[in-house]
């Protein structure tokens, strides 16, 4: 337990640090926010498209869909602020021979790159989520009773996690490829795939979206809940996102392991 | 000179291919694009038929035909840059013996000499698993190419401009993002451009991205008939010049000013 | 005729004046504070074709601003640079051809690539004709001993082969000039050694002009006879190697082996023409510079308070000159 609030503790420097160091980009960092919410806006308009040609995509109406989109930019939001420094272990850490440095000190090296990132255009992510979270949940006469909101703040926290644990996985692809993070952006963009209802899949993509890479927990099932479609299925997700953060942990301690006795 | 870009082209595509495993990521991240789109048409098209003017076999193709074409229309440069400025090693590229355009023309070269077998593949790969129509006919097809092959300058030059600005600002992480997000609003790669609301294609019009995406593939599909290819054509050209010209003034400022990392 | 002429050089920069904590750092980003700072202040050098020099002075003294102005990296505020006839920053490209640098351990070299992979590419940016590529590349590769890091990817050396590759890569198109900031940083003595000697021959038969940018003091010692000393953008000392060391490395520190101490003897030498330094149970340290006593005078007065059994004297290294002037001994 002693171990665990002092990691905590670390971390918390790490990302301060991060957050200062941000700021002295900051012009690049104002184009970034603008460009991520363009990218989003961008999103918007496929799905606004899309329902100017059909009236429901397998039943979802359109603001339904978009309940759905903003959900799942809340929790992506939330993994770009937590662990956006996974992309950087191959082209930043291990290229320029910082990961050396980071192998010295005295906390697990994936707290010290996850503590690193500093992501703010999360904040474009999250409130544009919020915003299109609530006034479609208005929209939709849904009441926003104190319970859904915990509900929502938990189960996007926990969505980030099984994002997060996805991420860390492939990032083990630094320690081979100094292109990693196109690795683990690959799988990373599969949430897109459950920004939609994922009965429009054939079979083998809603099984891969629900067991293997479970990105459906991450926004469709939550929002199914929300919308009282489909209440039980969500609250499974915390079990998956703890089995996939075990699973992470040890897959990425083997990697390390691998890489340390290499050399490379 | 030619000769000099050439050989920094094929380093630039020697350094891809160290990694074969670079060739099947990224055309896998080809298709993971293409799953979404496909899938939310085939909905559509199940209920109402028709969207656009286009027909299911078409509205795949045109979705297979983007995320082949993404990768040559929008990569490039700008992760090499952004490196460079942060790690210092601009400082290196500037003292090289050929100017530092040809030089990260060059590199540009390499890059699109990846992108190219990374579009095949992945349109090859998507006509496995969906029906895609074949090219209108052969003049359309060399058309097809001939847009294509004159938007890399365009694309080129765009990067320089946002290359020169991070001399400024030390990072052009943020405006590299833009600038993909710009090309994919205004190219037609997450959409049909005829699917827009009007005032929308008007500007998409004027600006150069639609060349990127949306007019190659109605020239593949036969949507445009070889004699309106006139008028593309002189507007890429213009397009090449202004911004040329903006890339070189850009660049001639930046270099005037530039502090680097660290002094 | 001069290859290198700086003259009434200056540059100033302007900072953005950091404020401290959290709010600080959210008030810059949007209503920045800016002051300016002198980096480089009114210099003048001339260096002749083949000349050695260490270009010398403290963290911030304004090194490598200097560099980066001769290369052309940086256009001054005002002064003028003219390297080999050209302004370097008006004409830099063909400046580039001219020149060769290594800036630290930032490498050139293509990092997925095997290292000669990127000396190929070298050759064909500066159009290296053939027979000129390959008798460099012999030669180096044997001062440098490069045959077993040739194919490898650059990625897979270590820092010290890196480096040798990197100067190898440097010196290839045969540079008139070369400037090297920091090449030695970070490296093992051996491995500094290798590349010491390896710019000492080049410059012997190739009479390539080297400036030397350094912390560590031995590069300066081992490789250059000439020294430019800079602070706080000014230079205060630019001459031959020897003559600085004569003029302000006059101090000797001996060290002397006195038994049967009776008394403390710091007290009560402290108005002689020699500095005590140190003082033990049976030794002393001390400081003293030829103009004023000698030794055998100081072992006379010393032999009044025991038994001289060993002396041990050393004569200052630029080092310990540099450290002395760093503490505040004014010298212009």
């Amino acid at each position: 337990m002693n171990n665990i609030i002092h990691n905590a503790k670390l971390y918390l420097s790490f990302l301060s640090a991060s957050l200062k160091e941000m700021l002295i980009y900051r012009l690049d960092c104002i184009a970034g926010m603008i460009s991520q919410l363009v990218t989003q806006l961008v999103e918007v308009i496929f799905i606004w498209i899309t329902f100017q040609n059909t009236d429901n995509l397998a039943g979802w109406r359109f603001e339904q869909s978009l309940l759905l989109y903003g959900v799942m930019l809340i929790s992506i939001g939330i993994v770009d602020f937590c662990f956006d420094e996974l992309y950087e272990i191959g082209p930043k850490y291990i290229r320029n021979g910082d990961f050396d440095k980071i192998l010295l000190r005295p906390v697990h090296p994936l707290i010290s790159i996850i503590g690193a990132s500093n992501e703010f255009t999360c904040l474009g992510y999250l409130a544009l989520g919020l915003f299109i979270t609530i006034s479609m949940l208005i929209k939709l006469a849904i009441p926003i009773t104190f319970f859904l909101i915990i509900k929502i703040i938990f189960f996007s926290i926990i969505g980030a996690m099984i994002i997060g644990a996805i991420n860390t996985i492939f990032s083990i692809a630094s320690f081979w490829t100094y292109k990693s993070n196109e690795v683990i952006w690959t799988f990373f963009r599969m949430y897109t795939f459950t920004e939609y209802p994922i009965d429009i899949y054939n079979k083998f993509i809603k099984f891969l979206i629900t067991y293997i890479l479970p990105f459906a927990f991450v926004a469709y099932y939550p929002t199914m809940n929300y919308l009282g479609i489909d209440k039980y299925m969500t609250y499974l997700s915390p079990l998956i996102a703890i089995i996939f953060w075990i699973i992470a942990i040890k897959i990425w301690n083997w990697a390390l392991k691998r890489y340390r006795s290499t050399g490379n | 000179m030619l000769k000099t870009m050439l050989e920094l082209g094929k380093i630039h595509f020697k350094e891809y291919t160290i990694y074969k495993s670079n060739f099947y990521l990224f055309t896998l991240n080809r298709l993971v694009e293409v799953i979404v789109y496909i899938f939310v048409w085939q909905a559509i098209y199940n209920q109402t038929g028709n969207a656009g003017g286009f027909s299911i076999e078409q509205m795949i193709t045109y979705y297979i035909l983007v995320v082949s074409l993404s990768s040559i229309a929008t990569w490039g440069i700008n992760e090499d840059m952004s490196h460079a400025i942060k790690s210092g090693k601009i400082n290196k590229e500037l003292l090289s013996p050929i100017s530092y355009f040809k030089y990260y023309f060059g590199i540009y070269l390499g890059e699109i000499g990846f992108a190219i077998p990374v579009s095949l593949a992945t349109f090859i790969l998507c006509s496995i698993f969906w029906k895609v129509a074949m090219p209108a006919n052969l003049i359309n097809f060399i058309l097809f190419l001939l847009v294509i092959i004159l938007i890399l300058p365009i694309s080129f030059f765009i990067q320089m401009i946002i290359g020169t600005v991070g001399f400024y600002t030390n990072s052009i992480w943020g405006m590299q993002i833009l600038r993909k997000s710009v090309i994919s609003m205004f190219s037609g790669l997450i959409a049909p451009l005829t699917l827009f609301p009007v005032w929308f294609q008007k500007i998409a019009n004027i600006l150069p991205f639609k060349e990127f995406i949306y007019t190659p593939i109605n020239i593949y599909l036969g949507r445009i008939e070889p004699n309106e290819i006139w008028i593309i054509i002189a507007k890429l050209l213009a397009w090449i010049t202004i911004l040329y010209l903006i890339a070189k003034i850009f660049f001639n400022n930046a270099v005037k000013k530039i502090t680097i990392n660290g002094g | 005729m001069p290859i290198i002429e700086v003259k009434n050089l200056l540059k100033k920069y302007k900072i953005i004046e950091k404020e401290p904590g959290m709010i600080g750092y959210f008030k810059n980003l949007i209503h920045p504070k800016y002051k300016e700072f002198t980096a480089v202040n009114n210099i003048n050098i001339t260096i002749e074709p083949g000349e050695l020099v260490g270009y010398i002075g403290e963290n911030g003294a304004g090194k490598s601003t200097t560099i980066k102005m001769l290369t052309g990296l940086l256009t001054p505020t005002s002064g003028q640079v003219i390297i080999d006839g050209l302004v370097p920053y008006e004409k830099r490209i063909e400046n580039n051809k001219k020149i060769g640098a290594v800036f630290g351990q930032k490498t050139q070299l293509w990092w997925d690539l095997p290292v000669i992979e990127s000396f190929r590419l070298i050759k064909k940016m500066y159009k290296i004709p053939e027979n000129e590529y390959r008798k460099n590349l012999k030669k180096f590769t044997e001062l440098l001993q490069l045959e077993e890091l040739l194919e490898k990817q650059v990625k897979n050396l270590s820092l010290g082969q890196k480096m040798r590759c990197e100067i190898a890569a440097t010196f290839l198109h045969n540079p008139k000039i070369v400037y090297l900031d920091e090449p030695t940083i970070g490296l093992d003595v051996l491995v500094k050694e290798n590349i010491r000697k390896f710019i000492k021959d080049i410059n012997k038969e190739k009479n390539t002009t080297v400036i030397l940018t350094t912390h560590d003091l031995k590069d300066i010692e081992d490789v250059c006879d000439r020294i430019i000393l800079l602070d706080k953008g000014q230079i205060i000392y630019d001459g031959e190697k020897q003559k600085f060391k004569d003029t302000f490395g006059n101090s000797i520190t001996a060290e002397i082996l006195l038994k049967n101490k009776k008394e403390n003897i710091t007290q009560k030498l402290y108005d002689e023409d020699f500095e005590i330094i140190e003082e033990n149970e049976d030794n002393i340290k001390i400081k003293f510079s030829h103009d004023k006593t000698t030794i055998v005078k100081i072992v006379q007065i010393l032999s009044n308070y025991g038994d001289i059994e060993d002396i041990h004297m050393k004569e200052a290294e630029l080092e310990d000159i540099l450290k002395e002037i760093y503490r505040g001994v004014k010298i212009c």
